[in-house]
């Protein structure tokens, strides 16, 4: 192997003479901070171990480089951006309208929630009253929603530990949902529905007809996948007392959603800051003490059921009226702030929006609860084994297009 | 150069195979005609077959070596065909459908596929150990298929050490993995490799172990005799008088076939592909096989170990007998027919078949003539191929043997492929626990039970 000299990343007239060769995963560059400089420090039979960005169970284009002895993981460097477009800076130079699709393919398992931020933003700005059959609708759509993401959750939590098969009865669950909503949006994937004061269109025969047709089996398609799982010692054995996060770390982390839940924490946006028209509608929210990967599955399980409660409930009070106020086409909205969330499958989905009397947002930041769920993976991995590290990232369900924005 | 190179170029692949093959085809007569006429050829065949017959336990060896090979290809398509078949149905999925009815040609397509695509060395791999761990690990796969008895008399090699043979022999498939973990330079590779040693040679004591209650019972390390001594009724299988020794054989040869849930070699949501990262073309193609062949190998040692092998699950002779009904196959002396043969042959063939031809045309109106002759061709086949099926297999003991021995194996290969569909990855620590805190152990009091049984059994028959 001939030696290499490299430019640094910092300063481009520097050649640093390293004897990386393409043995070494150290990067070209002198350490910057003291922690990477006891990363990239490699004791008696450690190696490095690029996870990702292009990895079968990474969920899309995280890396993470491992620090292993043998099989067992010592530290842990997760290097984010891949995914990186700028989308809070896209939102400021279109109109609020734009930002709704925009935001849609942040979370693109559940878009449903990301791209409610900017139109609650902008309703909560402009103090508008949306007509109560477009806030059902809503709930309906993002509790539909709810549902496709956990299950395919679960499929991948399966297909991560190894089994082929729950990630399919996912899928089929989250196609039939998936349809559903494409007869009322237009779209499988990336809605576009929502509205500033109110929905795109009413339901139709067409989603109603299928949802039907999905209600009187929901539960027991549920039952099917669970049963796969929850009865199967291997997965059961492979879950328990794996990736434990403690109630302090968890809320020190800013974790949200089933993560958080799973600790024992009963925080849940839907209850804890009431929006749109959950107050009025009777569901649980539960909660588990584990805080390991089996009790972060469970949860999801459990929350699939309440979300099957909603639904059923909203079918029976459905009111009849318009789905969409009155409001110009153009919208000023004059200068203030607000900050708005939604529960989404992964947690608190948050939007801090400004405004400066024109008609594009001044600012939109987003809280992506995926962020800090993924915070918790350094505190979890160190110790456990590669097969875990999957385990617990994939118990965590991280999405990465809300992580990178 | 260009008058030859640029025709040639513009062929297509299968052009470049078949035309070199023409060429010979024409050439052949004339070189053999010109070897016959000097003299050269019969010289040639005379010194041929003294050296033949001089050493004609090394010629078996390599005919048996040679056939065995050709076999594994066919059937490692059939069992890959069947795993994403079996599969798919596990997972509600269609499964293969495009190529071959009902997709049955599909796996063979597959092996086309990994011939022609590039195959490709890493920068910094060595690449004589990475061209050859494969062909180690198929060979060690194949070649534990020397000592199998397929039916009676159809068998390789019948060593007296067979069984160690086979433990000897596919103990090696280790080396070529680590082999191509080694030297394929990377560090999924090297984590692949190093796991398939410590859970291959792990699992080498079970499954060691656990056939050493069979061997004590039937006295013998010779499969053939093996199987031989479980010949009667069901019941007479060693499965019912070891069970315990075939679970875990069975849990073993699914560890040390790499087969799910113990695939932790290739283990693809946590290390890529394993030791096979690197490979592509056929060289991972040879990779691939290895581990159907391996599948098909593991399933027809534990039958011929604990199922019976080629043994029918009842034996009917007997039952039949007390009823008064001999059954013996007929004895139909064709060379008595004489002319009637060739008679038969000529004119009774078309007739059944054009009669079939108008007793369909006659239940199917709708169908036409066309039709209805291709189908009754269609079914004349099939019902002259069962007949000489049941009277090959009334006749010949091989012909039973190797149907009863396929069922079983295919049986068992089913079930790999179940567990597959069906069940996620163990974790490598609980592997490890597995084997040695349970499987040795159990294997160990199962053999201090068989031999304090068969003591006993002695004493009590001595008396």
């Amino acid at each position: 192997m001939t030696e290499t000299t490299t430019r640094s990343l910092d300063d481009p007239d520097i050649w640093v003479d390293t004897p990386a060769t393409i043995y070494d995963a150290v990067p070209p560059y002198p350490p910057r901070t003291e922690r990477e400089a006891e990363f990239y420090h490699l004791r008696d039979g450690e190696m490095l171990l690029n996870l990702g960005p292009q990895h079968p169970s990474t969920h899309g284009v995280l890396r993470v480089v491992l620090k292993i002895d043998g099989e067992q993981v010592v530290d842990l460097d997760p290097v984010l951006g891949y995914l990186h477009r700028g989308v809070e800076k896209i939102c400021e130079n279109g109109d609020w309208h734009h930002a709704i699709n925009q935001c849609d393919p942040l979370e693109y398992v559940a878009s449903m929630f990301s791209e409610a931020m900017p139109v609650l933003a902008a309703e909560k700005l402009l103090d508008l009253q949306v007509p109560r059959r477009a806030e059902y609708i809503r709930v309906l759509c993002w509790e539909l929603n709810r549902i496709a993401s956990h299950a395919l959750f679960m499929g991948w939590l399966a297909l991560d530990l190894g089994g082929l098969t729950p990630i399919l009865y996912g899928f089929i669950e989250r196609d039939e949902i998936v349809e559903m909503l494409a007869a009322v949006t237009g779209q499988r994937v990336l809605f576009n529905y929502l509205r500033i004061g109110g929905v795109n269109g009413d339901i139709n025969h067409d989603f109603m007809s299928r949802l039907a047709d999905w209600m009187g089996r929901a539960g027991k398609q549920i039952e099917t996948t669970t049963r796969l799982l929850n009865e199967n010692e291997i997965f059961v054995r492979r879950t328990k007392g794996l990736g434990v996060l403690d109630r302090e770390t968890a809320l020190r982390t800013l974790c949200t959603g089933p993560v958080l839940r799973a600790t024992g924490v009963p925080y849940d946006v839907r209850r804890a800051h009431p929006y749109s028209v959950y107050p009025e509608l009777e569901f649980d929210v539960p909660t588990r003490t584990e805080g390991d990967s089996y009790a972060r599955y469970l949860l999801h399980v459990d929350e699939v059921r309440e979300s099957i409660r909603i639904i059923d409930q909203i079918l029976h009070e459905l009111p009849d009226g318009p789905v969409m106020a009155k409001i110009p086409r153009l919208i000023r909205i004059p200068p203030a702030r607000a900050f708005v969330a939604v529960e989404s499958p992964r947690g608190q989905y948050g939007c801090y929006a400004m405004s400066d009397g024109t008609d594009q947002p001044f600012r939109l930041r987003l809280r992506d609860p995926s962020f800090f769920n993924l915070q918790a993976v350094g505190l979890l991995m160190p110790g456990n084994l590669i097969a875990d590290t999957m385990a617990i990232m994939a118990s965590l369900d991280p999405v990465m297009g809300g992580i990178d924005k | 150069m260009s008058v030859i190179s640029r025709p040639w170029n513009r062929l297509t692949l299968a052009g470049k195979i078949i035309l070199p093959l023409l060429a010979l085809m024409i050439a052949m007569p004339i070189i053999l005609l010109v070897a016959w006429a000097s003299g050269l050829l019969p010289w040639l065949l005379g010194i041929g077959g003294q050296v033949v017959t001089d050493n004609i336990d090394v010629v078996r060896f390599l005919m048996a070596a040679t056939a065995i090979l050709l076999f594994t290809v066919p059937t490692a398509f059939v069992i890959i065909f069947m795993e994403m078949k079996i599969i798919a149905f596990i997972n509600s999925r269609v499964g293969p459908n495009r190529i071959g009815p009902w997709g049955t040609l599909s796996s063979v397509v597959h092996g086309l596929k990994v011939l022609v695509k590039e195959d490709y060395t890493p920068t910094g791999a060595d690449p004589i150990v990475f061209t050859w761990a494969p062909v180690v690990t198929y060979l060690a796969a194949v070649l534990g298929l020397l000592v199998i008895p397929f039916a009676p008399g159809l068998v390789g090699l019948d060593m007296n050490i067979g069984l160690l043979y086979f433990f000897a022999i596919s103990g090696l498939a280790v080396v070529g993995l680590m082999m191509g973990g080694w030297a394929s330079f990377n560090k999924y590779s090297l984590l692949g490799a190093l796991r398939a040693a410590a859970q291959v040679i792990s699992y080498e004591l079970p499954l060691l172990l656990a056939p050493v209650g069979v061997v004590m019972l039937a006295g013998t390390l010779s499969l053939n005799q093996i199987v031989a001594n479980q010949a009667g009724n069901f019941w007479d299988w060693y499965v019912f008088q070891q069970p315990l020794a075939f679970l875990i054989f069975f849990i073993a040869a699914t560890a040390e076939g790499n087969r799910a849930p113990f695939d932790l070699t290739e283990a693809d949501s946590e290390i890529v592909a394993g030791f096979a990262t690197e490979y592509s073309g056929m060289r991972f193609g040879f990779f691939f096989f290895a581990e159907y062949v391996a599948v098909f190998i593991l399933s027809a040692l534990t039958v011929t170990l604990f199922l019976g092998g080629w043994n029918a699950p009842l034996d009917v002779a007997p039952l039949l007998a007390m009823l008064g009904i001999e059954l013996a196959p007929a004895a139909i002396d064709l060379g008595g027919l004489g002319m009637g043969l060739l008679i038969i042959a000529a004119f009774g063939v078309p007739l059944v078949i054009l009669g079939l031809t108008l007793l369909l045309a006659m239940l199917f109106s709708h169908w036409g003539w066309i039709k209805s002759l291709v189908v009754a061709f269609i079914l004349f086949n099939v019902i002259v191929g069962a007949v000489v099926g049941l009277w090959a297999y009334m006749s010949f003991e091989v012909v039973s043997g190797l149907f009863w021995f396929t069922a079983k194996t295919f049986t068992l290969a089913f079930v790999f492929v179940w567990m597959r569909g069906t069940l996620p990855r163990v974790r490598i620590d609980q592997l490890m626990g597995w084997a040695w805190k349970w499987l040795v152990e159990i294997a160990l009091l199962n053999i201090f039970l068989t031999a304090g049984a068969i003591l006993i059994i002695q004493e009590l028959t001595r008396r």
